[in-house]
């Protein structure tokens, strides 16, 4: 029995630098942001009740959903397809189609990012191209607005709904497909009938890991973005470092970590998140 | 030498061991037999340090180890997957446990080049452990447990991997090894053919108890009850009602059958109550030798099954019961003849249920 | 399933487009750090080295490199020790608690990098660690941890538990087990662990940007301070060099995953 807690005591031992580490750097921050969302001048719902309430903030919001929305809906049109290829390519150039899903999405976000601002200037090489194909006659505002901002976003994001995808559609066992078309179903039915709800849990994956972090993203919005389309998270950037309205920040903070956490507790259910997690790295 | 003095282990509400005595001698080699979940494994964990007891102590010796943990024991292990270090050759492999005592180098290379000879490794001392064969993993994880010269060896189950024909082998060359060395080998096995090659005296543990303690012989020629007797050997038994006890002589009322049978009585029957009589295959007597007597029967014969030297018949008798029987091969009795089937009084053997 | 010609030929050209789409704006920085114009041109109408001499003779460019180099080596170090211990422990947790301290680690990569790098910026001005290397680690280190974590982790589970049982039999004190046996059966998960750590620190930006205060930037902060304000080719020479760093120790990943897989313990021929 004295073997079974020394066990015990030495496992505490073992986790207790980073549990008191996590503990005095993460914890305890947040909880004193926390705190500083109840300090508003006048009352500890005041801020809020304005974050919530105010329509400026209010835009800000809807717009910060409807982008992380496009955004997702754009990352898996394109994702799907590709996973599809890569679920079948074989030796050598899957490896290489492989490397230019995993390189990019090890790099720098601000390197990324700042690729767009050199791609997209109205002197940029896009709009160069699209001038010299005759696609349109001026070069097209695609950087300080919404469609900077998307762009980037998308690019970003895409190896995050990739993966799961991929992922998933790894795992389907062929010979359902062939006995669907053994039944003689044309193409279309079977992927309609049995490839796609295979592939669900990793379609619904994807979404939500893009779509959660497109709710918080700062830096692609920050770069890309015009003044007319704040997000959530320049917003709360703006709240800090310009007006220094720390209860104000810290309110917006949290609606959006409630955000993240009400969407993720309701997307658990409908997918095992830690199993495609497992098959995804 | 090894004492276990009321040595008993529960994981939760779950027995594993009721509390034991047993004293393993010093130099002999003794098996815990028994199938999957007996505690025999349980045991021997207990013994080399990595299971606590729940009751009890354990004496290595004269020296209560009980509270002491592994590394101090001096044990020497098999795991039944070897656990040989893969990323170490064999000779490191080898001499992990003197290196970790700290001997000097030419010590340990003298010593693990001994044991390296004695295991027949020799010249394999710089490959990986993924360039063996089973049958060399083995014996380089018995080469490490036994260069560290320890006061006790103990193996769990070390054959199940290898094949047939390489288990047989292997088996032979351990008795040899242990007769060389007598190290106090503590072994576990389900296999009650090893059981029977390898061991001083064996231990049948059934559901965390051990039913019967002995030599093999004592085991398969007088055992204490149908479990052992079924769990060594050839048997077959007949369930039926002891009608008759006196002494060390027992009847057994076995439906069917025209008159109770008589044998040996194991200890623990009692009039009127339920028994079985076990009698060895080799024991069925046929024709002309069965004895004179009330209980003797006829029997038909079912199946016969060539086994080279021996042959085995399937009888039917009364019961109606199966018989095997065993005979060599010029001396049996062809399919679908009756034949006349008793047995002697000594060869069989009334055991309680 | 076999699809249709044509649509198998267009999911295969749209699948190559989205992979060009996603390599093709890293490589628009490498030959954007050597133009010789201001404004990115494909294709450039020369070479020219002017960026990167302007970049390696400005003190301040070169001191966030060193800053970066600085704080993602402490962050390395101090995300190894944490982590390495955390999955010790973790290998040898059950059930419940395990998932609530897996949780806590991993929690830093769900909460939205924004708000983790407010709050420790407001604790951090109290504390008085902006500014400070030691501080730019600790934020960096929180992202860093997951990866050791679940890098080591895996290592640990693939690594057969009777190994260091038998190493204790044989008479190793638990400390010599492990550094002994456990210890270089998990490396591989140990480095990679480690190079996530170290580009994940040399990457961060949020966190750095509300850290930094004065004393501390990094390449990333430098590199943000700069193209808000105008887009200069010389953070085309910083992002080059990111890239080409990252490129390097992924390849060390691979390599270091690859040796891993050579048989240990594969059955026996």
């Amino acid at each position: 029995m004295l073997r079974a807690t020394r066990y015990a005591r030495v496992t505490a031992l073992l986790l207790a630098p980073a549990g008191l580490f996590l503990g005095a750097a993460f914890l305890l921050p947040l909880a004193q942001l926390f705190r500083l969302s109840l300090g508003a001048r006048d009352g500890p719902l005041a801020a809020y009740r304005e974050v919530l309430g105010s329509v400026v903030y209010q835009r800000v919001f809807l717009n910060t959903l409807i982008v992380a929305f496009v955004v997702t809906v754009v990352c898996l049109l394109l994702a799907y397809p590709t996973a599809f290829v890569l679920a079948r390519l074989r030796g050598g150039l899957r490896a290489v189609a492989f490397y230019c899903v995993l390189v990019p999405f090890w790099i720098s976000l601000l390197v990324r990012t700042y690729a767009w601002m050199l791609l997209l200037g109205t002197q940029g090489p896009v709009n160069a191209t699209l001038v010299a194909l005759g696609v349109v006659s001026q070069p097209l505002p695609l950087l300080f607005n919404s469609t900077g901002v998307l762009i980037g976003m998308v690019h970003v994001l895409l190896p995050y709904a990739i993966l799961p995808i991929y992922a998933a559609m790894v795992k389907v066992d062929g010979r359902l497909l062939l006995a669907s078309d053994g039944l003689g179903a044309p193409p279309a039915t079977t992927f309609r009938r049995v490839y796609l709800p295979l592939t669900l849990p990793g379609v619904t994956a994807g979404a939500v890991f893009v779509f959660l972090l497109a709710l918080g993203f700062f830096v692609t919005p920050a770069l890309l973005g015009g003044l007319g389309n704040l997000m959530v998270a320049t917003l709360i950037e703006t709240l800090v470092n310009e007006r220094l309205a720390w209860a104000l920040a810290a309110a917006a903070s949290f609606t959006l970590l409630g955000a993240i956490l009400g969407l993720l507790a309701v997307a658990v259910r409908f997918v095992s998140l830690g199993a495609v997690l497992a098959g995804g790295r | 030498m090894i004492r276990f003095v009321g040595v008993g282990k529960h994981f939760g509400a779950v027995e594993a061991v009721r509390p034991t005595d047993l004293t393993v001698a010093q130099g002999e080699f003794f098996t815990l037999l028994g199938p999957s979940g007996s505690g025999k494994t349980t045991l021997l964990n207990v013994t080399a340090g990595y299971v606590a007891p729940s009751d009890g102590r354990v004496f290595i010796g004269d020296a209560d180890v009980t509270d002491l943990p592994p590394r101090r024991r001096n044990v020497g292990m098999v795991f039944q997957s070897y656990a040989l270090f893969p990323h170490l050759d064999v000779f490191e492999n080898v001499a992990y446990g003197l290196r970790v005592r700290r001997l000097p180098t030419p010590d340990i290379r003298r010593r693990v080049a001994e044991a390296l000879a004695t295991l027949q490794l020799n010249g394999l001392g710089d490959r990986r452990i993924a360039q063996l064969s089973g049958g060399q993993q083995q014996r380089v994880a018995l080469a490490r447990a036994l260069v560290i010269e320890p006061a006790v060896l103990l193996m769990d189950e070390p054959l199940g991997a290898l094949d047939r024909q390489l288990r047989k082998q292997v088996q032979l060359e351990l008795r040899h090894l242990h007769q060389r060395m007598g190290r106090t080998t503590l072994y576990v096995t389900h296999d009650q053919e090893e059981a029977l090659v390898l061991s001083d005296r064996i231990g049948v543990m059934r559901a965390g108890r051990l039913e019967q303690v002995g030599t093999a012989r004592e085991l398969y020629e007088r055992p204490a009850s149908a479990f052992v007797a079924g769990f060594l050997g050839e048997s077959n038994l007949l369930a039926g009602q002891v009608t008759h006890l006196d002494g060390d002589r027992a009847a057994l009322r076995v439906p069917g059958w025209p008159a109770p049978i008589r044998g040996v009585a194991a200890p623990g029957l009692r009039v009127g109550a339920k028994a079985t009589a076990l009698v060895r295959p080799e024991h069925v007597r046929l024709g002309a030798e069965v004895p004179d007597a009330p209980e003797a029967t006829e029997a038909r014969v079912e199946e016969v099954v060539y086994l080279g030297d021996l042959v085995a018949l399937r009888l039917l008798a009364p019961g109606p019961a199966t018989l095997w029987c065993r005979r060599f091969a010029r001396d049996g009795a062809p399919a679908g003849d009756t034949v006349k089937t008793g047995f002697g009084l000594e060869d069989v053997r009334i055991l309680p249920d | 399933m076999t699809l249709a010609a044509p649509i198998r030929v267009a999911v295969q050209a749209l699948a190559a487009l989205t992979l060009g789409f996603l390599v093709l704006p890293i490589l628009a920085v490498v030959p954007a750090s050597v133009n010789p114009l201001s404004h990115l041109r494909i294709p450039p109408p020369g070479v020219s080295t002017r960026w990167y001499r302007e970049f390696f003779r400005d003190p301040e460019w070169l001191t966030s490199l060193g800053n970066s180099v600085r704080v993602a080596l402490l962050t390395t170090a101090l995300a190894l020790v944490l982590g390495v211990l955390a999955a010790l422990g973790l290998e040898r947790l059950g059930g419940r608690l395990r998932q609530v301290f897996t949780g806590l680690v991993l929690a830093p990569l769900i909460v939205p990098v924004i708000m983790t790098s407010v709050a420790l910026y407001y604790v951090g001005q109290r504390a008085g660690l902006v500014g400070t290397t030691l501080g730019m680690a600790a934020g960096h280190t929180l992202m860093a941890l997951p990866f050791v974590v679940l890098n080591v982790g895996v290592s640990l589970h693939g690594l057969d538990p009777m190994l260091p049982r038998a190493a204790e039999g044989l008479g190793a004190s638990p400390w010599h087990a492990f550094r002994t046996v456990t210890l270089p059966l998990i490396l591989p998960g140990v480095v990679g662990g480690a190079v996530f750590a170290f580009i994940t620190s040399f990457d961060e930006i949020v966190i750095s940007i509300f850290l930094a205060g004065v004393g501390a930037k990094t390449l990333p902060v430098k590199m943000w301070e700069v193209i808000r304000v105008e887009i200069t080719p010389v953070a085309a020479v910083a992002s080059t060099l990111f890239v080409a760093l990252t490129v390097v120790l992924f390849w060390v990943v691979r390599r270091v995953g690859a040796r891993s897989d050579a048989p240990e313990g594969a059955p026996a021929r």
